[in-house]
């Protein structure tokens, strides 16, 4: 019999993020199914969902036409749902035959554990998958393609195994190692199991793929023939929008004026002496590999870390940041990457996480907070960035992630800074919101403003900035104009490197 | 989930949210409860008499509390105030024994309470460890100071100026209460309208976005520190007056009753969440708890249980409090989602 796996409504939330939006779709067994979509679209929530880590906040999922709830991975498992991870999850230290069979090793009547029993029921597995391991070896000795597979076995080994999920299970294999998974993929599929396999990789998907599904900020769209849709049709599917009339359509008109800033020799503990300058009213990005180094001069920009060489010169001055508190003073502020963690203050309010950085201005000479004042800065901040709260007394981690942002560039907006550093800013916000910071950093521009951008993603950083430095293993690689920018050449910048003349 | 059932979750919600605002009530309540208890048990329990024995006997408490409200709301903790508090009356009976005026002498034990803090906060700061731990150090050093300092022999005071200090009564309160109830509400306005109690509550939600925002977090701690510590120096100086000796021994399990009351009051452990009323309360609630129960004659080794008892009531509440926080949030969170 054909097993069925089917999706009603699954809905979850996570704070200020509807995460997965009434998705629902069927897998049948003997299939492959692919999962498709961009980083954040809700893939890996669903596999969560499915395998019991995480509960669905609205609807239900059946298999074979029965509601299943799981409370943990180890539930799902027990009825025959399995995801492979990236990253491994088995024990290093146990030998292949008991990581298979961990937590149900075959005994004999004393309940006194029989290895040579378990290596057997291994073997045969082993056998199934054509593979040349011995059960006995321990984990730690394999290949990390072997790794993969010993979990997979782990999987198998279950006879009531039904549905197996990969998240990505090619990201660190060889060809070979591909080629190896490929075929005990097809074999499942042939034994009639309900297969998911998740991958960006357009030819793998071409290759094992049946169907493919294909998700969007949260929603399931539409599942297509994996075989005979063209990969354009997919893609498009899966953005569903067109960026490139966003960034045609952003105020440009403006001037740039006098260099503002100046950063020579940069060092800390984490980046090797970058140097670079700032105008007025210019927006400068920072591209690069994730860990190249970015966020990190602007740490040590500010003073967040301690900078072990260089100088910094604001509108012509030494200045010396030894704390974001002396940044902040000295007219140099940063927006974080990790809103969660370094941006907001969860506990307080809207209201006082605009008014955190104003504490000085805010009190009188014994340190009394006027809350009038308070009140005029939080007002203003949620008037001029649009902030969507239903009063300034609300917590700021019950709106969005998008609103949130607001909030922060509104706490910094209100020092009246000469430099705005935005690292990552539009980093797992909704498209909509996407455009409003778009246009919100031009005018920051216009207004005269240094603003210099952090971003990954290669479409944002060249459609907004004026001039880009690309950054590689903790040093710059290079510098490039906004007319001569393009995707190749920031990636290959940022990923071969060339000699920086800085 | 179609959205009238939504909407319907989000309204019973809001109900269950209000009631988080609604935590002093049920501590009031809870303070009735214990009266309505042990006055039937002991009808001497509801007099006037009694109600300001509760409050002296609170007052040390009250002022430990203070200081606990403050650090826990930053994200840290102290357990070295018994300890701070013995050595601070011994310290004091020994300075005034050697016939030291008490204005000096008072000067000299609260700087040591000061310097104390400052130890707590250098350890946490810069050896970077968990408060639980390193406040565990000084519990130990400082009681063991506490007895070096007079040989182990408890220090009886003769000043009759200082002794008047514990007896002396302004509107038939005596002083140590009036001393308790000025730091609370002193301390209390300053944290909820001052730009150091705003910081407080910004390091406790986050030490390092508030960091980023500017503040300065070491600095904040370490003067939530040295605000405990001379805190209970005041209060250890006003104990020692009342029993007319410094006793080494003196205070144990001092800050237990202290966290119990400010966790009872509604401050989170988990740091950034609470208020000085919640506090003032839970001092009230675990002092009438205490008298009560000696009141009612239960064995002092029972007592001990029933504060652990208390204790875990208190946690629990702090959970059950959070659960229902985050997921108020949650729902709050949908309604973001859905709105945007």
């Amino acid at each position: 019999m054909e097993s069925v796996l089917e999706f009603q409504e699954i809905t979850k939330y996570f704070p200020g993020v509807k995460a997965l939006d009434k998705i629902s779709f069927k897998a049948y067994g003997g299939e492959v199914l692919a999962f498709l979509g961009e980083n954040g679209a809700g893939k890996s929530t669903l596999l969560k969902v499915l395998n019991g880590d995480y509960r669905p906040d609205g609807g239900k999922y059946l298999l074979d036409g029965q509601e299943k709830k799981f409370h943990t991975p180890h539930e799902a498992i027990e009825e025959g749902i399995s995801v492979i991870y990236q990253e491994r999850q088995i024990l290093m230290e146990l030998s292949v035959a008991e990581n298979i069979y961990l937590g149900r090793m075959p005994t004999n009547k004393l309940g006194v554990i029989s290895i040579g029993r378990a290596n057997k029921m291994a073997q045969k597995i082993i056998d199934d998958f054509g593979l040349s391991i011995s059960p006995s070896t321990k984990v730690k000795d394999l290949s990390i393609a072997y790794q993969q597979m010993v979990e997979i076995m782990k999987a198998y080994s279950r006879e009531n195994l039904k549905v197996i999920c990969f998240d990505e299970p090619t990201a660190s294999l060889s060809d070979a190692e591909i080629d190896a998974l490929f075929m005990i993929i097809e074999k499942l599929k042939a034994q009639g199991k309900i297969i998911i396999y998740v991958s960006h990789r357009m030819n793998e998907i071409h290759r094992i793929a049946d169907k493919v599904a294909i998700f969007k900020d949260g929603t399931y769209v539409d599942t297509m023939d994996a075989k005979t849709t063209d990969e354009q049709v997919m893609i498009k599917k899966m953005v569903g929008r067109d960026l490139g009339d966003i960034y045609e359509k952003l105020d440009r008109d403006k001037e740039i004026g006098d260099v503002l800033l100046e950063v020579k020799d940069l060092s800390s503990d984490y980046v090797r002496k970058v140097s670079f300058s700032l105008r007025k009213g210019e927006i400068l990005g920072f591209s690069g590999l994730v860990g190249a180094g970015r966020t990190e001069v602007m740490r040590a920009l500010i003073g967040a870390d301690p900078m072990r060489t260089g100088e910094i010169f604001l509108e012509g001055k030494k200045i010396v940041n030894k704390s974001p508190r002396q940044a902040m003073e000295n007219g140099i502020v940063m927006v974080p990457e990790d809103r969660k963690q370094q941006g907001i203050i969860a506990n307080l309010s809207v209201s006082g996480n605009i008014n955190i950085s104003l504490l000085n201005r805010n009190a009188n000479g014994l340190g009394i907070i006027s809350s009038d004042k308070e009140e005029q800065e939080a007002e203003k901040g949620i008037r001029d960035f649009r902030i969507k709260t239903p009063s300034k007394d609300k917590k700021i981690v019950e709106l969005s992630g998008g609103n949130q942002q607001k909030c922060i560039v509104a706490r910094w907006l209100a020092t009246d800074p000469k430099v705005l550093i935005l690292d990552e800013p539009t980093k797992g916000i909704d498209v909509g919101a996407k455009s409003e910071f778009y246009n919100m950093i031009c005018q920051f521009a216009k207004q005269g403003l240094g603003v210099i951008l952090i971003s990954s993603e290669l479409p944002e950083v060249i459609g907004l900035s004026d001039r880009i430095i690309v950054m590689k293993s903790l040093q710059m690689s290079g510098e490039v104009m906004r007319e001569e920018a393009s995707e190749d050449k920031l990636l290959s910048l940022g990923m071969i490197g060339e000699e920086t003349n800085g | 989930m179609d959205n009238a059932e939504n909407k319907k979750k989000v309204g019973t919600l809001k109900k269950i949210t209000s009631l988080v605002g609604g935590d002093k009530l049920v501590l009031i309540i809870a303070i009735i409860i214990v009266f309505a208890l042990f006055t039937a048990i002991n009808p001497n329990y509801f007099t006037w008499n009694n109600i300001v024995n509760i409050l002296v006997a609170s007052s040390l408490i009250g002022m430990v509390a203070v200081g606990h409200t403050y650090l826990i709301i930053a994200g840290q903790n102290d357990l070295s105030p018994g300890s701070l508090a013995a050595l601070s009356g011994v310290l004091m009976a020994l300075l005034l024994s050697w016939n030291i005026p008490a204005l000096p002498a008072v000067v000299i034990t609260l700087a040591v309470g000061a310097a104390v803090g400052v130890f707590n906060a250098w350890m946490v700061n810069k050896i970077k460890l968990e408060a639980f731990i390193a406040t565990l150090v000084t519990q130990a050093v400082v009681r063991g100071f506490a007895y070096i300092i007079c040989d182990g022999k408890p220090v009886s005071i003769s000043n009759p100026a200082f002794i008047q200090l514990g007896k002396a009564r302004v509107f038939t309160i005596p002083v140590s209460v009036w001393l308790m109830l000025i730091a609370m509400l002193v301390f209390g306005f300053i944290l909820a309208k001052t730009k150091f109690g705003r910081s407080v509550y910004a390091i406790g939600g986050s030490a390092e976005a508030a960091r980023l925002a500017g503040l300065n977090p070491q600095r904040i701690v370490t003067v939530c520190f040295v605000l405990i510590g001379v805190l209970t120096s005041v209060g250890g100086i006003v104990f020692a007056s009342r029993m007319n000796a410094g006793q080494p021994a003196a205070n144990i399990n001092l800050e237990f009753d202290a966290i119990t009351a400010v966790i009872l009051g509604g401050v989170s452990f988990s740091g950034g969440v609470g208020t000085m009323g919640g506090t003032i309360l839970g001092v009230f609630l675990i002092q009438a708890f205490n008298t009560g129960l000696t009141m009612i004659n239960v064995q002092s080794f029972w007592q001990y249980v029933a504060r652990g008892a208390l204790l875990l009531f208190a946690l629990t509440t702090d959970y059950v409090r959070k659960e229902r926080r985050s997921k108020a949030l949650l729902e709050a969170s949908m309604q973001a989602a859905e709105n945007k």
